[in-house]
């Protein structure tokens, strides 16, 4: 995806395309150009779509009159909507996002309900009509002008007789005549230069205006998608919860167990003067330690002690100063975090540490730790081998899932060969 | 008597056949999955198995589907399975199809290692061990139930024990009353909870654990 930056440059690019601005020079031009071709190729396709849905429209219109259309009339929203959908996507690509609506409603009288339907019919019309014109004139000049700014090089290698090419009314033959055809291909090319921007940004206008969710609609939808960000932060949470469970089944559960199996087979022994005793208990001793040594790290692994009482900094270094690999650590982010966002940012930390020192072979590691706007962001280094890859190790995956369920973003880059660089945003409040 | 282990915490796996042996039982195979277990009561045609319900591959009730099918392969054998919580779903589910040879413990039970014993044999001789935990929970949840409110504390305290598999002997040692009595407070719970009175272990089991299943139904 663009980011932002260009995005908005495009946009007004275009809005003030037909002034023209000689200072912004020729590459300026040219993307201009190359932009408002793409944009209306582009168009032309939802366009026919646009068109196809409208000749869908008016046939079933025109059967229900023999009642045959009645049956078929559930299935114009959907169509109206699936075409919609794809313009939605096609204006999200170089303006701002327009969110899709996702499936139409389920019979006619509630689509006919639906403001968003009607407002997209509104739009099929003028897209399908206005957009479709638009589209082919468009580019039937930048295909015009190619071909007679090219003329004079190629007019000799067809038949005599079919030799005027399209658009041009004149005899080529006359003296001058194939310099004026390539004279009106400059002309039209010049034409579309001032007009082709704005003729795209004309055919996105009722889309951004029809297709963009009401105020109304707009509420809802920001209630699903907060809705989904909040199941999958409670799945994040249940898969947590699973996580610590069974570490403390397998482990500490698993070790009393045995501590209890030991004991009562000493018992046995030392009541029927058995040899042997001594030994056992020195195993469920040596057992009840184990135990003990993981329900430390399962209760580290909850919420480590270190970071809620000195800190995201002195834990990161306590971290760094522990792994495998020498780890040098730069960290310039005062004040506090919400708790959680710092628990996430020392678990991708660790998670980070124990990959490089399991599978990187580096021989340095970086951890950068900033905060600014709002954001807290981690970087982790390495100078090893590469070739991280999410698909393989479940570790990236909960890293990742982690990370969604607070908003943030992650990005690995891991070339074979290396470096590996580990990116990761958290929001964490101004 | 001959044991298969299936349990596929190595510690606890070694550590139960370092018990039984030293107890001078015969442990002829030691496993750590469903698939090995199977393949070992083939080989070893055991007469007891003591399975752990939590086995890889999902880590949730694989023992239980192991055991299952280890009784279809082999017809009589005696299945003791361990769990690491009581589970009353997994309770039923293994009791549906009879309660004949088997037994449902929790794992540290192993360490009580005189009862434990006790409970292998009475699977391995064709009757039934139900941990305790098990018959209090299925007790708790019925309490609400009018015909178990009739029965006196000593009649709920047999009705465990009988619950758990224990015959009359064993219930008057546990309880430090005559075997008479024991008779008589079974009679009676028999006559307060409308079933037929029987003496043999496993259809005492059975008929208190179907009759605790029907009221949990319609309560």
């Amino acid at each position: 995806m663009e980011p932002p930056e260009t995005r908005e440059d495009a946009r007004t690019d275009i809005r003030r395309a037909p002034a023209g601005n000689a200072r912004r020079g020729l590459t300026a031009h040219a993307r201009r150009l190359l932009d408002a071709v793409e944009h209306l190729v582009s168009g032309l396709a939802t366009a026919l779509l646009a068109f196809a849905g409208l000749l869908w429209l008016v046939l079933v219109a025109l059967t229900c009159l023999i009642g045959v259309g009645l049956l078929l009339a559930p299935t114009v929203p959907r169509v109206v909507r699936s075409v919609a959908e794809r313009e939605r996507d096609r204006l999200s690509r170089w303006g701002p996002e327009i969110v899709r609506l996702g499936p139409a409603p389920d019979g006619v009288r509630a689509a006919l309900a639906d403001r968003a339907v009607r407002r997209e019919v509104g739009w099929l019309l003028v897209h399908s009509t206005l957009g479709l014109f638009l589209s082919l004139s468009g580019l039937t000049m930048v295909a015009n002008s190619v071909q007679d700014v090219t003329y004079p090089l190629w007019w000799r290698m067809l038949p005599p007789d079919d030799v005027t090419p399209g658009l041009v009314f004149w005899d080529v033959r006359a003296p001058g005549g194939v310099l004026a055809v390539a004279l009106f291909g400059v002309g039209l090319a010049v034409c579309f230069l001032l007009l082709g921007p704005g003729m795209a940004w004309a055919q996105a206008w009722p889309g951004r205006r029809l297709l963009t969710p009401t105020a109304d609609m707009d509420l809802s939808l920001r209630v699903a998608q907060l809705s989904a960000t909040r199941a999958a932060a409670l799945d994040a949470h249940a898969a947590e919860l699973r996580r610590i469970e069974r570490s403390l089944h397998d482990g500490a559960q698993n070790r009393l167990v045995a501590v209890t199996v030991l004991l009562g087979a000493a018992h046995r022994a030392l009541a029927q003067n058995r040899p042997g005793a001594e030994e056992m208990l020195e195993r469920a001793q040596e057992t009840a330690e184990q135990a003990l040594a993981e329900l430390r790290t399962v209760v580290r692994s909850i919420l480590p002690p270190v970071l809620s009482d000195r800190g995201l900094t002195d834990a990161l270094s306590g971290l760094a100063a522990n792994c495998a690999v020498p780890c040098r650590v730069d960290i310039d982010a005062s004040g506090r975090c919400a708790v959680s966002i710092e628990a996430t940012a020392y678990f991708v930390v660790a998670e980070a540490l124990t990959n490089i020192s399991r599978h990187s072979g580096a021989r340095h590691a970086t951890v950068t730790v900033r905060r600014a706007g709002g954001l807290l962001s981690l970087r982790v280094e390495d100078d090893g081998v590469g070739g991280a890859d999410e698909r393989h190790g479940s570790g990236l995956t909960g890293m990742r899932s982690r990370i969604e369920a607070h908003d943030g973003r992650l990005t690995l880059s891991s070339p074979p060969g290396g470096p590996t660089i580990l990116d990761v945003e958290l929001p964490c409040g101004l | 008597m001959r044991i298969v282990i299936a349990e596929d915490d190595p510690l606890l796996r070694e550590g139960v056949a370092l018990l039984l042996r030293a107890e001078s039982l015969d442990v002829v195979a030691t496993t750590g999955s469903p698939d090995a277990f199977l393949q070992a009561v083939d080989v070893h045609r055991p007469d007891v198995a003591i399975v752990d319900v939590r086995m890889p591959p999902t880590h949730t009730t694989e023992g239980i589907a192991a055991a299952v099918e280890a009784r279809r392969r082999q017809p009589g054998l005696a299945v003791l399975v361990l769990s690491a919580y009581v589970e009353q779903a997994f309770a039923t589910e293994l009791l549906a199809a009879g309660t004949d040879r088997l037994g449902y413990l929790l794992k540290e039970r192993v360490g009580r290692v005189g009862q434990f014993l006790d409970a292998l044999h009475r699977v391995a001789a064709g009757g039934t061990a139900i941990d305790p935990e098990v018959v209090a929970q299925l007790l708790t949840r019925t309490r609400s139930d009018s015909g178990l409110e009739r029965l006196t504390a000593r009649e709920r305290d047999v009705l465990a024990l009988m619950a758990e598999g224990l015959g009359n002997a064993a219930i008057s040692e546990r309880l430090f009353v005559s075997e008479g009595a024991v008779h008589k407070h079974i009679r009676s719970i028999f006559a307060k909870l409308d079933l037929a009175p029987t003496d043999r272990a496993d259809r005492r089991v059975t008929a208190v654990l179907r009759y605790l299943e029907e009221t949990q139904r319609r309560g």
